[in-house]
């Protein structure tokens, strides 16, 4: 079975679509000696022994745009045997190859026919390849699946598939593209940020008034924006396996240093600010799993931060609506921030032991 | 004096205390967990035992009147499956593998056939899949996959597309590197995690150009798919298969290895002779697993190979970039 089908699109940002068809044709659609000869020949008179074939390709091999066949032009073919004797055995392929091109601009879908009639070595093996999408689509056609399922042409579909949070990232695009990396950068956050929420509500049990706490956020803020930027450059890194149990030391600290400080020492905000570079790196490992687009680098990752950023101040709001109420009860302390910052500690030590462990 | 107020705090010692409680209890809850979904132990020390069967489904002299079954199932253990297609529907009889990790299954090849009719593939495996679901209690998701890119082992990928519960790795070069996470393919090693069943996987080319050869650390079964089997391997890049026999090697010596498993069977059980192409009958086949001692002859066979045309060995041939004015069948 080495005579099988090839069928190969790649479709250009303009939405130019070049069509590569190779064929066992001395197999299938000419008779061997008609293909031997064919290729003996050169020029019109070459293209003349062709066209028979060439009209029936056009006719049974059909492009669907949006469900309607277009036409495809064809632009070149190369065919050449070895010999007869090679054409005629089929452990020997001859292939011939079509070369056509099609305009798919405006189409969302693009399927690809073979009429019942047409009879080709099988299967017959399509690859789609569409500017923008991370990797080709494979689909097959055999005699029993002459229709191929749906391609999407649009150019950010393939690479979307897997990925709920870019999937979540990608219904944002529809509403307001602008918001595309701001929503990112929430996500990153809530809800998928379990670690850096844990964190930011460290931050909040911390007793006091709201003016360490704002200026804490804002130090962590600025540091792992620095981070975060510098990394998506390329001007640090850190392997993740060091970062990863860090930020989870990172929580405990801070979560002891609730429990145990009597008063805000100065260097807690220090100590807070160093703590954001750690996550800045957090950050910039799942941002590069995404890739930010080339051309508008700084943008999208000014929007990303702004985005991490409201995520943060949606933890803050939210720990204030359902506990925030009490903080000036004199219980407080004892029944709310004091177990809330015990089980940050402990889970914060848990991911700890757990990230150094694998 | 607000002594009572400290007095119901608890002290350092406590809270201490409590964050080590709190982290222990999440381990437990881990554990629990854990223990309630029992995953199954694909230990690596000794090689899982199996069996393959003394003879297969060999086809009939009347392809017509075949009444065997489209797909023979054997289980050469209860997490590991080799089917292989009726020689009678299609030449080729090729073995194809269903191999169970934990939530995990990973077919490797779609045999020749497309026709669901003929070859019901889909319902072959989908029914393994239900029974060992049922006695292991476990709910799978299907990983198809291929050991590389040639018709004979995708024609019925088709009918798994629409399948739920299940990742299809596609057909195409790029989408094969991408699954396997190659990004220096063919000389990289990847570890595969199969559910806890760990393979080491690494590229094969030379007969394609996008084969993979796996080895399973659970029953140290070593794959080599169409690139080495007992019978006539066509080489399509004789220095990308020297490279790749030469790297299977290398992993058999690095690992301990029970048998080699492959894709089809040609040879006859007479050294130097195979079964002439195209035939849907093969009595009195030779085994479908081979040895370390195979392997060896064909690294040993690098040696003798200076140029294209057809070289002979005991248990395989090689079709070395044959000219395709070659006829194969003289």
């Amino acid at each position: 079975m080495l005579n099988m089908t090839n069928i190969d699109i790649t479709v250009d940002a303009e939405q130019q679509a070049v069509i590569t068809l190779q064929i066992d044709l001395g197999q299938s659609l000419m008779t061997a000696e008609d293909y031997w000869v064919a290729t003996q020949t050169i020029g019109s008179e070459q293209r003349a022994l062709l066209q028979p074939t060439l009209d029936r390709l056009g006719r049974e091999l059909r492009f669907l745009l949006d469900g309607s066949v277009q036409q495809p032009q064809l632009t070149g073919f190369e065919i050449s045997a070895t010999s007869l004797a090679a054409i005629e055995n089929p452990l020997t392929p001859q292939m011939a190859t079509l070369y056509y091109r099609l305009d798919v601009s405006g189409g969302e879908h693009l399927n690809v026919q073979l009429a019942d009639q047409l009879e080709i070595p099988w299967p017959c093996l399509m690859k789609i390849d569409i500017a923008g999408q991370a990797l080709p689509q494979s689909r097959l056609l055999t005699n029993v699946d002459r229709l191929s399922r749906d391609t999407l042409l649009s150019s950010s579909a393939g690479n979307l598939e897997s990925d709920r949070l870019a999937q979540l990232a990608y219904g944002w695009t529809k509403l307001a593209p602008e918001f595309t990396w701001v929503a990112v950068g929430f996500q990153h956050i809530v809800p998928y940020g379990l670690d850096h929420m844990l964190f930011i509500l460290g931050l909040f049990f911390l007793a006091g008034g709201w003016r360490p706490l704002l200026l804490q956020v804002t130090g962590f803020t600025l540091a792992h924006s620095l981070t975060l930027g510098m990394s998506m450059v390329g001007i640090v890194s850190l392997p993740m396996s060091i970062v990863e149990p860090l930020i989870a030391l990172s929580i405990v600290y801070v979560a002891i240093d609730n429990l145990f400080a009597t008063k805000l020492a100065r260097w807690r905000l220090v100590i807070v600010c160093l703590f954001g570079l750690l996550h800045g790196l957090g950050f910039a490992s799942v941002l590069a799993n995404i890739g930010l687009p080339q051309d508008q680098f700084l943008l999208s990752l000014g929007l990303f931060n702004l985005g991490v950023e409201l995520g943060q101040l949606a933890v803050i709001a939210g720990a204030f609506l359902i506990v925030g109420w009490f903080r000036r009860q004199t219980w407080y302390q004892s029944n709310i921030a004091q177990p809330a910052t015990i089980a940050i500690a402990g889970t914060g030590a848990y991911w700890f032991l757990k990230r150094i462990a694998f | 004096m607000n002594s009572t107020d400290t007095s119901n705090r608890p002290g350092k010692l406590g809270m201490i205390l409590g964050i080590g409680v709190f982290t222990g209890s999440l381990f437990m809850v881990e554990h629990a967990i854990s223990m309630v979904t029992t995953p199954l132990n694909f230990a690596t020390e000794a090689a899982a035992p199996g069996t393959f069967p003394d003879t297969w489904i060999h086809g009939s002299k009347s392809a017509m009147d075949n009444q065997d079954p489209a797909v023979q199932v054997h289980a050469y253990n209860e997490h590991t499956y080799i089917l292989r297609e009726n020689k009678a529907i299609n030449y080729e009889g090729a073995f194809m593998y269903l191999l169970f990790g934990n939530q995990k299954a990973l077919l490797i090849d779609q045999g020749s056939t497309a026709s669901a009719a003929l070859f019901p593939l889909r319902d072959v495996v989908d029914g393994i899949i239900s029974e060992w679901e049922a006695k292991h209690g476990q709910k799978t998701t299907l990983i198809v996959a291929n050991s590389h890119l040639h018709g004979d082992h995708y024609a019925a990928w088709n009918q798994f597309v629409d399948r739920p519960d299940t990742v299809m790795v596609g057909l195409t070069h790029e989408e094969v590197m991408d699954y396997w996470g190659f990004s220096n393919y063919p000389e990289q090693r990847i570890e595969y995690d199969l559910g806890g069943r760990t393979f080491i996987v690494t590229g094969t080319p030379g007969h394609q150009s996008s084969e993979l050869a796996m080895y399973d650390t659970w029953t140290d079964l070593l794959y080599t798919g169409d690139m080495f089997y007992r019978g006539r391997l066509y080489l399509e890049d004789w220095d990308a298969w020297a490279a790749s026999i030469k790297r299977v090697r290398q992993l058999a010596d690095e690992y301990p290895v029970t048998h080699l498993i492959n894709n089809h069977i040609e040879m006859t059980s007479t050294a130097k002779v195979d079964y002439p192409i195209g035939t849907t009958w093969q009595p009195n086949e030779p085994p479908m697993q081979m040895t370390i001692k195979m392997l060896d002859i064909a690294v040993d066979a690098i040696d003798d190979v200076n140029g294209p045309g057809i070289y002979k060995y005991d248990d395989f041939m090689l079709y070395n970039e044959i000219p395709w004015s070659y006829t194969t069948d003289q």
